[in-house]
């Protein structure tokens, strides 16, 4: 047992006081020399024995009172962990969230991010001296601070100044398993883990629910190991409990062309108990407002609206949707990006043209892709324009400029064409496989097998439905495929009508190759694979009547040119990036020795260089529209990319208290809510437990005691 | 060394002139006065003339006289009592208790048993004294003359208490000296075990003597008004102690001794024993009416 103040130790020695009196108060005892001893015998014959333990008793409690008094206010505390090897210095793990959620305003207003900053900072300056610490900071991709355990602890306070909160959600797994990783690294075997975080219940709602993360049990399952790290629980509990978001803006293409209009599906999100009103939420293009919706969200709800807008230039656009009458703005606006082009060239290849219409291969996709074609009016402009040349004839020249090949009723290979379609793919083109309708499995695998072994399928046979009331559909469970995302939503269309007769077994080969697309019998209709830096997507049916009633669902059109168009942009880079990210740009050959200027959402400018044949941003830190130019180069080839918050970080509900212990408990940690907390439950763990409270209910005990005591031995009524 | 003066003061002597003892019971000889005693009026004791009146007897004149100077003088002579009043004076050591009064009980039993000796043989009761502890220590046989009241005084204040009592087997051994029957005062603090007491009392009762008991009390035996801690150390045995803290015993005292002095009452009333309890801050002469008074119904 130590003491916190022990100077006041000093305070015991008043126990010499009632010590002394009783002492005095014997010596100078009265004599008396009494006649009527025989009536005090009978007096004390019961009552001897039981008066002088009374009378002993009193003494204790009297001379207790004092030294119990002292011990409470010297602050005692049991340090049984002082016998813990390499006790006294320590090293700390700081799991610091700097997740987008920590800028809500804690009680004071501030920040809970700047809570963060100064509460570590303190506990920093209060390790003991040797000790080293640390931080890794934890929203989103889990990023150490300092690579390698730093004892200069003043020069570590000073850095997490620079930790912006903006990152997306904290991943706990990832973040448990660094932190596992920089304990074994820690030079001190005791051992803390600190997570310093608001403790969004959306990051650990599953956690407190029971759900096992590997990392987590690897923790507590060194429950012997006495250099097991304690772990505790560090909230910063915000204040904001109301908060609106715009979560979402889909475009319904990426790439459009000039006057063609893009809609735009905006998500808002009410995080809270509080229904909202004709919320106002403007939609602006390129930096200015050019229109306002209201929109009305229930409590805890979500409401959609759509935008469309149509650009007259080439270029990338900005389209920025922003909503008013929230407090906490950051979440307020979303940003994208929409790339619009002059037209999209693609080469159909038609293995078996039609005598008449619609009876070609490729007839009907070449219909779906170009709906437009001849009409007069601007803005119904084709974004895709087709070219159909005979796969028999096709020459290497013929694809220049294509960003995308359509294969179709292609039976037999002529030996050249896959070569040269290779070529395409592999130079950053897409390819998209229509099977023949009369293909000969057989011949298909052993010529193709040999010419395109990179072909994402074999075909292995072909099923055939009887009984055509009993059709196979789509599978519609959740898209995740980026080109299938639109599909998503109920009112893209429905899927489920297209019904499916024959097909081609398809057998997916090499291990990058994915299914993307599958018919509710369990079969793949839709197989990808990337080769090179282009991609190849095959189909396991053509667009024959017979087969499938494909062409005539009113949702082919947008497959079909949602196909076309992610096989033709899947080589750029997304222009959609998280707060926290450092996107990547390709770069073409000739800008690959020119210097970038990046431009940040609040106009800061910054120089980049690219690095071979990309170019490397720096993290994304503001959320907003960023601009990457070349230094000498056409202003048209200016590139722009959107950074957005990840929309989890808007729900900013956080655990409860009692939430926050059972979690503690459940994690075999211990939680605090701010430094004193934290600082008492580190010095009862450094230094022992503090004992004064339970000392000073013994305290009111004894003095109760006492009085009790000098009662019942004073009083009248007793026997 | 006390004085007989400060044993018998006079202004109690003055006091108790005015007060007559009246035995109740009728005891051998006889007596002048209010004494319902068989008086015959026979004297022995010259003690003066007086001139004659009329009423007077005339075989009481002095004819000596008559033939000497021709008047007429009556001869007075000091009247004989057979009222045989025997004062029991305990001088134990717990008679020598000097409470927070200041007041010596045994000095307190002194004065009241010379204010008493003195009052009877005013009367000309035949008065005798017996001291006692754990035995009979002086024993003064009983004599009407004021001299012998001289002897008494002396006696007493030549008395220190000391010894243990041992009150009954004293109480039952005095049979064996009071031959006749008579008054027996016993001036005690009865600190003794009241069922021997008694049952000693009852044994002299039996003999025909009549008795009657001043039992004497400090103020502090009766309040026992201590508050610090104390050690009690017992007057009649030097080993005897007990150190307690009086506040914490002192109900239960009070108790104790209520029980013990009812007992005493009690078991004297069932002998016909007159019981007078005295406390010493209470002066002699109101003890002395208040018995007197009790004596006269």
């Amino acid at each position: 047992m130590s003491f916190l103040t022990p100077i006041l130790l000093a305070g015991a020695a008043a126990f010499l006081i009632p010590l002394i009196i009783h002492l005095l108060n014997r010596r100078r005892i009265i004599h008396v020399q009494w006649g009527a001893m025989h009536l005090l015998h009978e007096v004390l014959k019961q009552k001897k024995r039981r008066s002088q333990i009374e009378q002993w008793l009193l003494l204790l409690t009297r001379i207790a009172i004092p030294i119990v008094l002292a011990l409470c206010l010297a602050r005692p505390v049991l340090n049984a962990l002082n016998q813990l090897p390499g006790f006294g210095k320590s090293s700390l793990i700081v799991l610091l969230d700097d997740s987008y959620s920590m800028r809500a305003p804690t009680a004071d207003g501030t920040p809970a991010s700047d809570h963060a900053r100064a509460d570590l900072s303190r506990i920093l300056a209060d390790l003991p001296r040797g000790s080293d610490a640390q931080i890794i900071r934890i929203g989103g991709t889990p990023r150490p601070l300092n690579t390698a355990p730093s004892t200069t602890l003043d020069l570590l306070s000073s850095d997490l100044t620079d930790i912006p909160a903006v990152q997306g959600p904290v991943s706990l797994q990832n973040s448990l398993q660094s932190a596992l990783a920089a304990a074994q690294k820690a030079g001190n075997p005791s051992k803390e883990i600190l997570i310093v975080s608001d403790f969004q219940k959306s990051d650990w709602s599953s956690l407190l629910s029971g759900a096992s993360l590997p990392a987590l049990d690897a923790l507590t399952n060194q429950k012997d190991d006495p250099s097991k790290p304690h772990l505790t629980l560090y909230q910063l509990p915000t204040q904001l409990s109301e908060n609106l978001a715009v979560t979402a803006a889909e475009l319904s293409a990426q790439l459009v062309a000039t006057s063609q209009p893009v809609a735009l599906k905006v998500r808002i999100q009410n995080h809270g108990k509080r229904p909202w009103q004709d919320i106002p939420v403007h939609l602006e293009a390129d930096g200015a407002r050019l229109r306002t919706a209201r929109i009305s969200i229930p409590p805890d709800g979500e409401a959609s609206l759509y935008f469309t807008q149509a650009f007259d230039s080439l270029g990338d656009h900005a389209l920025t949707v922003r909503l008013e009458g929230d407090t906490f703005t950051d979440d307020n606006a979303f940003h994208t990006i929409v790339q619009v082009r002059d037209q999209l060239p693609v080469v159909l290849l038609d293995g078996a043209p039609g005598s008449s219409p619609l009876t070609g291969a490729l007839d009907f996709f070449n219909l779906a892709l170009t709906p437009h074609l001849g009409a007069s009016v601007p803005s119904l402009r084709d974004l895709i324009l087709t070219r159909t040349i005979d796969p028999k004839r096709l020459k290497e020249a013929d694809l220049a400029g294509a960003r995308v090949v359509i294969l179709g009723g292609l039976e037999r290979s002529n030996g050249s064409l896959f070569p040269i379609l290779r070529k395409f793919v592999e130079n950053g083109g897409g390819l998209l496989i229509l099977p023949a309708e009369n293909a000969d499995p057989l011949k298909w695998q052993s010529e193709l097998g040999k010419e395109a072994p990179f072909l994402p399928a074999k075909i292995t046979g072909q099923t055939h439905i009887e009984n055509i009331d009993f059709p196979a559909r789509l599978q519609t469970s959740r898209f995740t495929h980026p080109a299938l995302l639109y599909f998503n939503d109920p009112r893209s269309g429905r899927l489920p009508d297209g019904e499916f007769q024959h097909w081609w077994k398809l057998d997916p080969q090499g291990d990058d190759a994915r299914t993307i697309a599958s018919l509710d019998r369990g079969v793949p209709l839709l197989i990808e694979r990337p080769l090179g830096r282009g991609l190849i997507i095959q189909s396991a049916i053509p667009l024959k009547p017979g087969w499938s009633n494909l062409p005539l669902q009113p949702w082919f059109v947008p497959l079909a040119q949602r196909l076309t168009a992610w096989l033709a942009t899947q080589d750029t880079e997304s222009s959609a990036h998280l707060i926290g990210t450092s996107p990547t740009l390709a770069l073409s050959d000739s800008q690959t020795t020119q210097p970038f200027t990046l431009t940040d959402p609040l106009g800061q400018s910054s120089a980049l260089k690219p690095e071979s044949a990309t170019l490397t941003l720096p993290a994304l830190t503001q959320p907003g529209l960023y601009q990457i130019k070349p230094t000498d180069a056409d202003p048209k080839s200016t590139r722009r990319i959107a950074a957005n918050l990840d929309p989890a970080e808007s729900n900013l509900t956080p655990l409860a208290p009692a939430e926050l212990t059972d979690l503690a408990t459940r994690l075999g940690a211990q939680s605090a809510t701010d430094f004193d907390s934290y600082q008492r439950l580190d010095r009862s763990r450094r230094l022992g437990i503090e004992v004064w409270q339970p000392l000073l209910l013994a305290l009111l005990a004894l003095l109760f005691f006492e009085v009790l005591l000098q009662q019942h031995i004073t009083s009248p009524k007793r026997r | 060394m006390a004085t007989l003066s400060d044993i018998l003061q006079s202004e109690d002597i003055s006091s108790l002139q005015h007060l007559q003892l009246f035995a109740r019971t009728v005891v051998e000889g006889f007596t002048t006065g209010l004494h319902a005693s068989p008086h015959k009026g026979f004297s022995v004791e010259f003690r003066q003339h007086r001139p004659y009146v009329q009423g007077d007897e005339i075989r009481r004149l002095d004819w000596k006289i008559f033939g000497r100077s021709d008047r007429f003088y009556i001869r007075e002579y000091d009247e004989e009592t057979n009222l045989r009043a025997t004062i029991v004076l305990d001088t134990s050591g717990s008679m020598g208790y000097r409470g927070t009064g200041g007041v010596l009980k045994l000095d307190y039993a002194r004065k009241l048993a010379a204010s008493l000796a003195y009052l009877l043989m005013s009367q000309q009761d035949a008065v005798g004294l017996i001291t006692f502890d754990t035995k009979l220590r002086q024993i003064i046989p009983n004599r009407t003359k004021i001299s012998h009241l001289h002897l008494m005084l002396e006696t007493m204040i030549q008395t220190k208490p000391g010894g243990e009592t041992a009150l009954a087997p004293v109480i039952e051994s005095l049979g064996n000296h009071l031959k006749r029957r008579g008054l027996v005062i016993l001036i005690s603090d009865f600190f003794d075990d009241a069922t021997a007491l008694l049952k000693a009392i009852g044994v002299l009762r039996h003999q025909g003597q009549e008795v009657v008991v001043l039992q004497l009390w400090d103020r502090d035996e009766l309040e026992f008004p201590f508050s610090r801690f104390a050690r009690f150390e017992n007057l009649e045995n030097a080993e005897d102690h007990v150190a307690l803290d009086p506040a914490a015993v002192r109900n239960r005292y009070l108790e104790v001794l209520a029980e013990f002095r009812q007992q005493i009452t009690e078991g004297l009333r069932k002998h016909q024993v007159d019981l007078l309890q005295l406390p010493t801050d209470q002066s002699h002469s109101t003890a002395l009416r208040q018995y007197l008074t009790l004596r006269m119904r």
